[in-house]
């Protein structure tokens, strides 16, 4: 495996770069899934039946709480990238943990934001509305769970191996992951929570 | 959920054809295993197949699965023109037939088709970009085995807790109004399958923009290739749209929530919405590599470049596109208003215009060319006549008032027949004849292959043309029986006799193949077409690591420049390669995705639950695997190539 | 500490603070549907672009060109498939 140190860790294998550049062409698949999410909540936000609506049920602390979460952990997983990138391995380590603490903080919220909606009547079989709202919603919080048990495994090679080509690469992708998911997040809370609460 | 016990054995039901298959199926099964411990193969099916990461042996599995796959769609086609060949027939009953139309469509565009498709795909682009493998083998393995695990629960159904019956496009509400677990078996099987199709697109939109040998422009590439690449980009953004109906459509029907139901704000409709989004790339992503196919065939066999190669790429970038455009003329009939017939009548419209471009390139291509009639060449030149009577009538269908005439009657039906059995079916049976012998070290024989193009051929047309006829006169599709006043009656019944004509093409087709492995001389040179791409530069039978050293292109002609001795292709001398280990647990993978998928179609939560375990064991598996593959040695290399066939006058 | 904390991290962090809040205003604001839902179209947009360019680095790939098309052809598809879908679906047109 040919090294090339001019380039930053994660890129610096041909197998890296090739990694690198398939997760950003798997990012644009997932662009479409939650672009057909967001079609069908379009499509289906005002057709509550006999249910709640949107405006019923959000909490704007709750939202806001998860957003500034997400945010910041996005903050930290790019620090985490650079730190690696300028050698303060153990400073990135801890920033990626910091990260994946939001990220749990993220879910516990949402997870309580769900049981919050089911005690006002928009379970998943309440109406369209509610279905959709929380198939976008949980298919959402479900790429983030997935992730931090991601991000733990990638914690696990780091301490076992320290940081090199393969541990920078795995980490880099995932916070790629990370950030993508944190642009959905964005679009969840603007069209999703900030339309509905209009 | 308790399920009795008849519906969930169907062959308990006593309807004879289904005790019929079921025992094929079995006895078939039985045969493998038996064979296999006889002859002492299991070590090797388990080194040399099941655990391999290698591009061609992967597209050699596929093809396999396809042409099983293609035996019982085809027994589904004989069983509904069986059953619609007289008037009032009682071969089949309705629900039956629901469920054999619903199957044969389902298998032969997403379980034939499609992996027959790939499996080429898989065997020729790195061989033609000059690779040894794709980006990312171990992912490739586990797209082929998503794909078996999608497709045996779908085989399965029939045998086991029913089979779908509400057409391959399961419109809501009538998906959900299925007695039997038919519908969740459908949206499990796409589910899973669709991941590896998902898949299979990032791999190879890396492989190709990122492994081709050095020299290799993007427009110096094979028009195989560059089709290839194309398709995979739709791929890549087609399907995530059905894995999200498919999630919602399962949820409707194992959860109760209210996406398609026609109460509680559901809306039935959008499943057809969001189908069709999906439905109609999907097509395009069948017929864009049988184009390439074409392309690549026609060349080698008028001994003539591709005639105006930039607007063949640019006809296909357009294709693509625009093919994200013009799904509503699936449903024009389906109630909206007339803008949005008319928008994505014109889009329809449109992406007619950059296939015309690519029908008079590849006409201008066989002008002056010299000819040659192989097998391949006749499947490709059957194609060019025909698919261009599907794709007018596919002009006709886009006009959403006229559409409205022809929607769901037989007229779609030859339609879609005419523009997919010329155009991918041929094209797949050109590009199996032709590529073989670089992978095989012999020839298909000629003969019998084609005999058995002629007899499909002609056949095909005695079967689909009849159908645009009972079409105008007004027989709508998936209908199980008629009337005699109808008077659709003897045009049913040429149809029917058509399509023995076919099965007997496919029998002697078959038969091709077995002579072939018995009788074909072998050790026939290197390049055995004289053709102009890359794939045909190794020695032959293609060995495991393709290129003993990697070739270095200088034009689009290169390996052509190359045999006239204008052209240097390999410079340098042999350095080790190194390889991809294979791996056991893309099998573990598939074989969890479809006990998993079992479970989920019964409601069995638990064990369901029990099986998703090693799907998630397997990622983290994976994660921690630092495998580095190994490498082969130059002695080894200079071995094998010695042992293989050449080019004429060839030295290694 | 300033070293772990890069200019443009910090900046990238707080603008997307500052396009959250600006976003939140359609909730006070007094005009049209149109007008809120271009708010938000544009805060989202600023924020998703901060993300992709100073945090995913996609211009410092040698890929740049590549990554580009791949969002901008996702970006169409899915646009043409809500508009499309809203067309023929809600607006019933």
């Amino acid at each position: 495996m040919k090294i090339d140190n001019s380039l930053p860790l994660e890129y610096s294998t041909e197998e890296n770069r090739l990694k690198i550049f398939g997760f950003w062409v798997f990012l644009g698949a997932e662009i479409m899934i939650f672009a057909t999410l967001f079609t069908v909540y379009a499509i289906l936000e005002k057709r509550v039946g006999a249910g709640p609506i949107g405006a019923d049920i959000f909490s704007l602390p709750g939202i806001l709480a998860e957003t500034f979460i997400l945010l910041a952990s996005s903050f930290t997983i790019g620090i985490t990238v650079h730190a690696f990138r300028i050698g303060m391995t153990k400073a990135g380590i801890n920033m990626l943990i910091l990260t994946l603490v939001l990220g749990l903080a993220f879910v516990g919220i949402e997870v309580y934001e769900f049981f919050h909606y089911a005690h006002m009547g928009a379970t998943f079989s309440a109406s369209a509305f509610a279905s959709s709202l929380l198939l976008t919603l949980g298919t959402h919080g479900a790429h983030v769970t997935f992730g931090l048990f991601w991000g733990i495994a990638i914690l696990i090679q780091l301490k076992k191996q320290g940081l090199n080509a393969q541990t920078a690469n795995k980490t880099f992708i995932f916070s790629l992951y990370w950030h993508f998911l944190d642009v959905v997040w964005i679009f969840i809370f603007s069209f999703v929570y900030l339309k509905g609460l209009m | 959920m308790n399920y009795p016990i008849e519906e969930f054995f169907q062959f308990l039901k006593g309807d004879p054809l289904i005790i019929g298959a079921t025992f094929s199926i079995l006895l078939g099964g039985l045969a493998v295993v038996l064979g296999l411990t006889y002859f002492k193969k299991w070590r090797w099916l388990y080194d040399n197949w099941l655990t391999t990461v290698d591009h061609k042996k992967i597209g050699i599995m596929y093809i396999l699965f396809a042409l099983v796959m293609l035996f019982r769609g085809g027994i589904d086609a004989l069983m509904m023109r069986a059953q619609t060949a007289i008037p009032e027939n009682g071969f089949i009953s309705a629900q039956h037939y629901n469920e054999v139309f619903t199957t044969h469509g389902l298998i032969m565009i997403l379980f034939m088709a499609m992996p027959f498709v790939v499996g080429l795909i898989n065997i020729v682009v790195p061989l033609q970009i000059g690779a040894r493998d794709v980006a990312f083998p171990y992912l490739n393995a586990v797209s082929f085995w998503l794909m078996v695990a999608g497709g045996i629960l779908l085989n399965i159904s029939f045998i086991i807790g029913g089979s779908p019956d509400s057409g391959w496009t399961s419109y809501f509400p009538l998906a959900a109004e299925t007695e039997t677990v038919g519908s969740v078996y459908y949206m499990m099987s796409l589910f899973i399958s669709g991941i590896g199709t998902t898949i299979t697109g990032v791999n190879f939109i890396v492989t190709i923009l990122k492994m081709r040998a050095p020299g290799m422009t993007l427009m110096k590439m094979p028009m195989f290739t560059w089709s290839i690449l194309i398709t995979m980009i739709i791929v890549l953004f087609a399907f995530p749209p059905l894995t999200i109906a498919i999630m919602m459509g399962s949820f409707d029907l194992l959860f109760g929530s209210n996406f398609f139901t026609t109460q509680n704000g559901g809306m039935d409709m959008l499943w057809a919405n969001l189908f069709w989004i999906w439905g109609h790339p999907e097509v395009y992503i069948v017929i864009l590599p049988a184009f390439g196919i074409f392309s690549e065939v026609i060349t080698a066999f008028s001994k003539k470049n591709l005639f105006g190669y930039k607007s063949m790429v640019a006809s296909m970038v357009a294709i693509s596109i625009l093919s994200f455009t013009v799904w509503v003329h699936h449903f024009y009939t389906m109630g909206q208003g007339a803008l949005s017939n008319s928008f994505f009548s014109i889009t329809t419209m449109l992406i007619a215009v950059p296939t015309g471009v690519k029908i008079f390139n590849w006409l201008a291509t066989l002008y002056k060319g010299k000819i040659e009639f192989t097998t391949p060449m006749l499947y490709t030149l059957g194609f060019i006549p025909i698919f261009t009577l599907g794709g007018v009538t596919g002009v006709m269908l886009a006009m959403a008032s006229a559409d409205y005439q022809y929607h769901n009657t037989m007229f779609l039906v030859a339609h879609f027949h005419y523009v997919l059995i010329p155009g991918t079916v041929f094209a797949v049976l050109a590009g199996f004849y032709y590529w073989w012998p670089m992978l095989f070290g012999f020839k298909l024989n000629e003969k019998l292959g084609k005999i058995a193009f002629w007899i499909i051929a002609v056949s095909f047309n005695v079967t689909f043309f009849p159908m645009f006829i009972l079409g105008l006169d007004g027989m709508t599709r998936r209908m199980s029986t008629y009337s005699e006043a109808t008077g659709f009656g003897p045009l049913n019944m040429l149809s029917f006799i058509g399509a023995l004509g076919i099965a007997v093409g496919f029998a002697i087709l078959v038969y091709g193949i077995y002579w072939s492995v018995r009788y074909e001389p072998r050790g026939i040179k290197a390049d055995p077409w004289d053709a102009r791409g890359l794939e045909w530069s190794t020695s032959m039978p293609v060995p495991a690591y393709n290129f003993a050293r990697v070739p270095q292109v200088s034009t689009l002609e290169s390996f052509w420049n190359y045999k006239q001795g204008k052209e240097e292709l390999f410079k340098g001398k042999i350095e080790e390669i190194h390889m991809p280990s294979n791996s056991g647990v893309p099998l573990v993978m598939g074989i969890a995705f479809t006990l998993w998928g079992f479970c989920v179609v019964f409601s069995w939560w638990i064990p369901a639950i029990i099986f998703a375990i090693p799907i998630f064991w397997t990622l983290f598996h994976r994660s921690f695997n630092y495998d580095k593959g190994y490498h082969i040695h130059v002695k080894e290399i200079e071995e094998t190539e010695r042992k293989l066939n050449h080019l004429r006058g060839e030295k290694i | 500490m300033a070293k772990l904390f890069p200019k443009s991290h910090v900046i990238g962090f707080i603008s997307s603070i500052v396009l959250t809040l600006l976003a939140m205003t359609v909730l006070v604001l007094d005009v049209s549907f149109a007008s809120k839902m271009i708010i938000l179209f544009i805060t989202a947009i600023l924020q998703a672009s901060l993300q992709l360019f100073l945090f995913m680095h996609i211009s410092e790939s040698e890929d740049k060109k590549e990554l580009y098309i791949n969002i901008a052809y996702a970006a169409f598809v899915g646009i043409v498939t809500i508009v499309g879908s809203l067309l023929v679906m809600v607006w019933d047109m």
